[in-house]
């Protein structure tokens, strides 16, 4: 392998802390399911990822073995669809 | 996004972690068949551990951690005796199942050879790769790929490359990467340096979908002028987990394999086969191997092939990408489905279940699902735009493999006109995977664009 004595020059910014994004970070840790809506242990795994304005986490329970997306609403839940 | 713990977690390869425990279930390839033929003795590192890897003059091979239980001093300087190898330091040698068969310095004193036994892993040949388990007994079989048994001409790309091997296989899991990084990115690349992109690279994705099954996941795109009919949909082809993904088309399989060698070092190596339908056997006394560029001479990477451009978005994501910091799309849902594989995996070891794709019964070959007709660009076309954009370009064998497939073409032709079916290498299939008018495990549905 012919590799650069350090960090290639032609940018590698994922290999440092990205601190544009702290909040987001921060709001990860704050918000993540942390129970199982089905057994009520322990999550496995929530990762955590966009759809327009929604954040939502794809999860995975390592107990019962439910998987589902939980999506953050704030204060306000989704109602019906309009009726046309 | 995840947590900075799991994120460690995720890409530990180190003995005595949750992952590190999974990833020693497997067998890896750390030798070329042809080096312990030219030199008897390799030091190997393997998921973070050093080992002495060795060929007796009879053809059996052993593995054992690199440092003597004498003194520590490396038994990959060690000397090939019998089926053994000994320290080059004080003569201590061991069999092929880590017993200390003689301690020259020492009275005759079995209970002290006993003691000092090394952790033997073990060690097979299979298509001019040396494989090696070194997790704990029973060792599962070495699972026999359709690749590595099948008639066809191989070659064996490879680069070490400054990344954790889990960025990596989230490439594999995501199909939307090829049309911007090997499509539109390419044909950047190309109006500056003054060549033409594959056209077929940048078809854009108008839905994906991604199957988990015995091996890992199969992964589904359906690409402009396209439909659920065509290969890259109703077959598709495999991430086969933990470390590899099966790729083809054109009358090319090929093997995408990664080693973790460490944390942030994976053996990235391209096995593949020239089987196009057709195809007039060619000798092959050894299996060549070719190193693939990484960077350039001023430190840039390489980016006018294929491999080179992927190499380039897993390396400057960073050696451990931070992803606490990410930000997946809807797009992204390969990559958390894979995340959730590789923990369901962790629980099943901690829970002493074998993990997914390791196997326990004899077998002859495992077909892998894997489209065909690549990209619906046709079979030569894919074969020509493979050869001549992609990693192959750098192989030593070249010529003979644009001969296998123009060969390979003209046979085809003369049998159609004799009415003659044409020789067609068994291996893969290209046959649905997934029923007409169903939705895939993980399916985004049509994509509006």
């Amino acid at each position: 392998m012919t590799r650069p004595p350090s960090t290639p020059p032609d940018g590698s910014a994922g290999a440092r802390i990205d601190r544009r994004f702290a909040a987001d970070v921060e709001a990860h840790r704050r918000d993540a399911p942390r129970f199982c809506p089905a057994c009520a242990r322990d999550l496995g795994l929530a990762t955590e990822f966009w759809e327009g304005d929604e954040r939502r986490f794809y999860c995975w329970c390592a107990t019962c073995g439910w998987t589902g997306e939980i999506t953050t609403t704030g204060e306000t839940a989704r109602g019906h669809e309009p009726q046309d | 996004m995840l947590t900075a713990e799991q994120n460690e977690e995720l890409t530990a390869v180190e003995a005595g972690t949750p992952m590190g425990e999974v990833l020693r279930r497997y067998w890896y390839p750390v030798a070329f068949t042809r080096e312990l033929e030219e030199f008897p003795v390799k030091r190997v590192e393997l998921l973070g551990d050093f080992f002495a890897l060795w060929r007796s003059p009879s053809g059996r091979y052993g593995i054992i951690p690199e440092p003597c239980p004498h003194r520590k001093a490396s038994m990959a300087y060690g000397v090939v005796e019998g089926d053994g190898l000994r320290c080059p330091y004080h003569g201590w040698k061991f069999d092929v199942d880590g017993a200390c068969t003689d301690q020259p310095a020492e009275k005759d004193n079995t209970n002290f050879q006993e003691r000092v036994r090394a952790t033997a892993g073990k060690v097979e040949e299979l298509g001019g790769l040396v494989w090696a388990y070194v997790g704990p007994d029973p060792a599962p079989l070495l699972p026999r790929f359709d690749v590595y048994v099948m008639d066809g001409f191989r070659d064996i790309g490879w680069a070490d490359i400054p990344c954790n091997y889990v960025q990596v296989m989230e490439n594999a899991v995501d199909p939307h990467h090829v049309e911007h990084l090997h499509g539109r990115y390419f044909e950047f690349i190309g109006r500056h340096e003054g060549f033409t992109a594959p056209a077929s690279f940048g078809k854009k994705h108008q839905r994906i979908g991604f199957d988990a099954f015995q091996w890992g996941i199969i992964k589904r795109r359906v690409l402009a002028g396209a439909s659920e009919d065509n290969d890259d949909w109703k077959v598709g082809h495999p991430l086969v987990f933990p470390y590899n993904m099966r790729v083809g088309g054109g009358g090319i399989h090929q093997m995408q394999i990664r080693v973790p060698i460490n944390r942030t070092t994976t053996r990235f190596m391209l096995y593949t086969v020239h089987a196009p339908e057709g195809y007039e056997p060619v000798a092959q006394q050894t299996v060549p191997d070719y190193e693939i560029p990484v960077f350039d001479e001023r430190g840039h990477h390489v980016v006018d092939y294929v491999e080179g451009q992927d190499i380039m978005a897993w390396v400057t994501q960073g050696p451990i990408t931070d992803r606490t910091t990410e930000h997946l799309g809807r797009s992204d849902i390969g990559v958390a489905m894979l995340r959730k594989m590789f923990r369901q995996q962790m629980a099943a070891v901690a829970k002493g279940e074998d993990p997914l794709g390791t196997i326990r019964e004899p077998h002859e070959r495992i077909d892998l699902p894997c489209e065909k007709d690549k990209f619906h660009a046709g079979g030569a076309q894919f074969a020509l735009d493979f050869c001549a954009m992609g990693s192959t370009r750098y192989s030593p064998a070249i010529e003979t493999i644009r001969q296998v497939h123009l060969s390979a073409a003209d046979r085809v032709a003369a049998d159609h006109e004799a009415g003659r079916t044409s020789f067609l290498p068994a291996g893969g299939i290209g046959t649905a995977t997934l029923a007409p008018d169903t939705s895939a495990q993980v399916d985004s549905g049509r994509i509006p664009r």
